[in-house]
């Protein structure tokens, strides 16, 4: 018998882990988008109603669009934020690279719930932010800075960042040094440097971060609803309200199918402005 | 000789039947009780659990905390088979479990304890064995005169910091019918309960997602006064948090925490053993005791302590200053209050 070449692999390997999403992940998908055709909530008739019901209805898409904007926002503050702490990580000694990645890797190690209620603690009437605000005299009364968009904003943006920084981290770190030596030999000022050497050359693993994020951020029920409250409304509140309190299970079987077009969409448009900038890096 | 595709077809028999245990034990199982999350599960795992253990000659029994829904979910999932022999249900959910012919007729022939239960815990598809209050909560450090009334929480003197949770709860829906009632509305009509958490807005400083987070909010101190449930706020005073009940001079809402028998449950005896324990003046008079102190709804039971001194100190007293809502109605509009209220309450 002859021996099967050592360096490719065969495809039959991959099978049982197919076979597990096939059961576990893709037979479920079809059930929820066949319980979204239905019409009423026994399920007996086929209809289009559901859709019709979501998409039509200014109310339900203002929300996907709140969902979608959340996710952008947290994105952009996680980028703003992130990016000079991979930076500083990238650039520090050795020792000091241990501590900060202990730092950055912290949330990950804690529960979502825990330090969703930190943020509870510290944005609440009596929280760090107002006592502050209130003993320097800033503010007469205590400010709402827990239930409002801000507050959600922030409280993900901190809960999310290791999703950021990190593959941040890997592509600045792939970075040869010599290359921004080279930029300012040749007279390029720590800007240009920058914006002409460094970022593009980062895109990448800006990409991987944003996409991590923001697929992370719109989908956070726990610290969506925990921090923004029980009258702001996100899809994943809704898409419960709907299934749980309400057992209408079409209604919330064609929200999830929605939701995931919706998501579906902005990683396609990602994607497509990733592989433009590659085009911009290389080019 | 054992060749590898053997191997591996019992190791994956074995790993599937580690997975998923209920292959094995399809045919005889423990009986399965699906209690509430958190407090309620500690208190029947050390009172009800026991006692039903005693009256069986030690049968075997699991807890499964669930809410509500996710109860009728996993029933519903599974109707010739359930994986649950007892249900535990808030009125609304009650009420759809019995739509959907999930429950059993409770066999009150044989009951010895649903005929001392008061008229209004007792019911043919499950009696209620417990109730739960709604009244005031508010913190004693913060307001130094006692609420009376629910009219108080719209004192403009409270401004930023008032309670409430979303209708996704039972509490959150009970408070609007029971405000729309003191304003002219009924079940059927809650327009002036609409109206009147629209004038609440100013003073309105959280709407929690859940119950369970409503009544951390006191501990912060983001708010200082709201609707609550009696337990929670009693759990939460035991530990130490400035926080005080008042049943209001209109009547403390009270829900049915009713107790179900699930259809083709393989343990009909088991479970009605389960039920029959829970009804029993010892458990009930136990449970009432502190830390748990459930309301009580077997006549039999000489209500004390902290349930006397801030509920009714006997159960016609309790009559007289309970309310009771009508789920059947509530339940046929509550989706779109639910609706109105996603779109409507901004704060």
């Amino acid at each position: 018998m002859r021996s099967a070449p050592v360096t490719t692999y065969d495809l039959k390997l991959a099978l049982p882990l197919a076979g597990f999403f096939a059961l576990f992940f893709v037979a479920p998908l079809l059930i929820l988008i066949l319980v979204s055709f239905y019409t009423d909530t026994s399920l007996t008739q086929f209809g289009l109603v559901q859709y019709a019901r979501f998409l039509l209805d200014p109310f339900s898409l203002s929300v996907l669009v709140s969902t979608l904007w959340l996710g952008v926002k947290v994105t952009l503050l996680c980028l703003l934020l992130g990016f000079p702490l991979a930076w500083t990580f990238v650039r520090s000694p050795r020792l000091a690279q241990g501590v900060l990645m202990l730092i950055i890797v912290l949330p990950l190690l804690t529960s979502v719930v825990v330090r969703t209620f930190a943020w509870i603690v510290i944005l609440g009437r009596q929280g760090i932010v107002n006592n502050l605000l209130l003993s320097l005299g800033l503010a007469d009364t205590p400010l709402r800075l827990l239930y409002t968009d801000g507050g959600v904003v922030v409280a993900l943006a901190q809960v999310q960042m290791p999703l950021m920084v990190l593959p941040l981290i890997t592509a600045l770190s792939r970075i040869d040094p010599n290359l921004r030596d080279a930029s300012s030999a040749l007279g390029a000022g720590a800007w240009r440097s920058f914006i002409k050497v460094i970022l593009p050359l980062t895109l990448p693993g800006i990409m991987a971060g944003c996409l991590l994020t923001f697929a992370a951020a719109i989908t956070a029920f726990i610290t969506q609803s925990l921090v923004g409250g029980g009258q702001m409304l996100f899809m994943p509140m809704y898409l419960y309200q709907q299934s749980s309190t309400l057992s209408n299970w079409p209604f919330a079987a064609a929200i999830s199918i929605i939701f995931l077009v919706a998501v579906l969409g902005a990683v396609t448009l990602f994607n497509l402005l990733g592989r433009l900038s590659r085009g911009y890096a290389q080019g | 000789m054992i060749d590898r595709r053997q191997m591996m077809t019992t190791a994956l028999t074995l790993g599937a039947m580690h997975a998923f245990p209920q292959l094995t034990q399809a045919q005889a199982r423990r009986l399965v009780f699906a209690t509430f999350t958190g407090s309620w599960e500690e208190a029947h795992r050390d009172v009800l659990v026991p006692a039903f253990r005693k009256a069986s000659n030690n049968a075997d029994i699991a807890l499964d905390p669930l809410l509500s829904v996710d109860q009728i979910a996993k029933v519903t999932a599974a109707r010739a088979n359930p994986p649950i022999d007892v249900m535990l249900h808030d009125p609304g959910p009650a009420l759809v479990a019995i739509d959907q012919d999930l429950v059993d007729d409770y066999p009150i022939a044989q009951s010895a304890h649903y005929n001392d239960l008061i008229a209004d815990a007792q019911g043919a598809k499950g009696p209620a064995p417990f109730f739960q209050v709604v009244g005031i909560t508010y913190n004693p450090d913060k307001i130094k005169t006692p609420p009376t009334s629910w009219s108080d929480i719209w004192k403009p003197e409270y401004k930023g910091r008032v309670g409430i949770t979303n209708l996704n709860s039972t509490l959150g829906t009970g408070f609007l019918v029971e405000i729309a009632r003191s304003r002219g509305g009924s079940e059927a009509n809650v327009d002036a309960g609409f109206k009147a958490i629209e004038e609440l807005k100013p003073n309105l400083g959280a709407v929690a997602a859940n119950p369970g987070q409503l009544a951390t909010l006191y501990q912060q101190g983001q708010i200082d006064i709201g609707p609550g449930n009696f337990n929670a706020i009693q759990i939460l005073k035991a530990r130490g948090v400035a926080v005080e009940f008042v049943a209001p001079k209109e009547g403390a809402i009270a829900f049915k925490t009713t107790i179900h028998l699930v259809k083709n449950s393989p343990n009909k005896e088991l479970a009605f053993k389960l039920i029959e324990a829970s009804l029993s003046p010892e458990v009930q008079a136990k449970l009432m005791e502190s830390p748990y102190l459930i309301v009580p709804t077997n006549t039999k039971v000489k209500i004390g302590g902290e349930v006397a001194k801030a509920l009714a100190k006997d159960h016609d007293e309790m009559k007289k200053k309970f309310v009771f809502q009508d789920w059947a109605a509530i339940n046929k509009q509550r989706s779109a209050w639910i609706e109105k209220f996603n779109r409507d309450i901004k704060i």
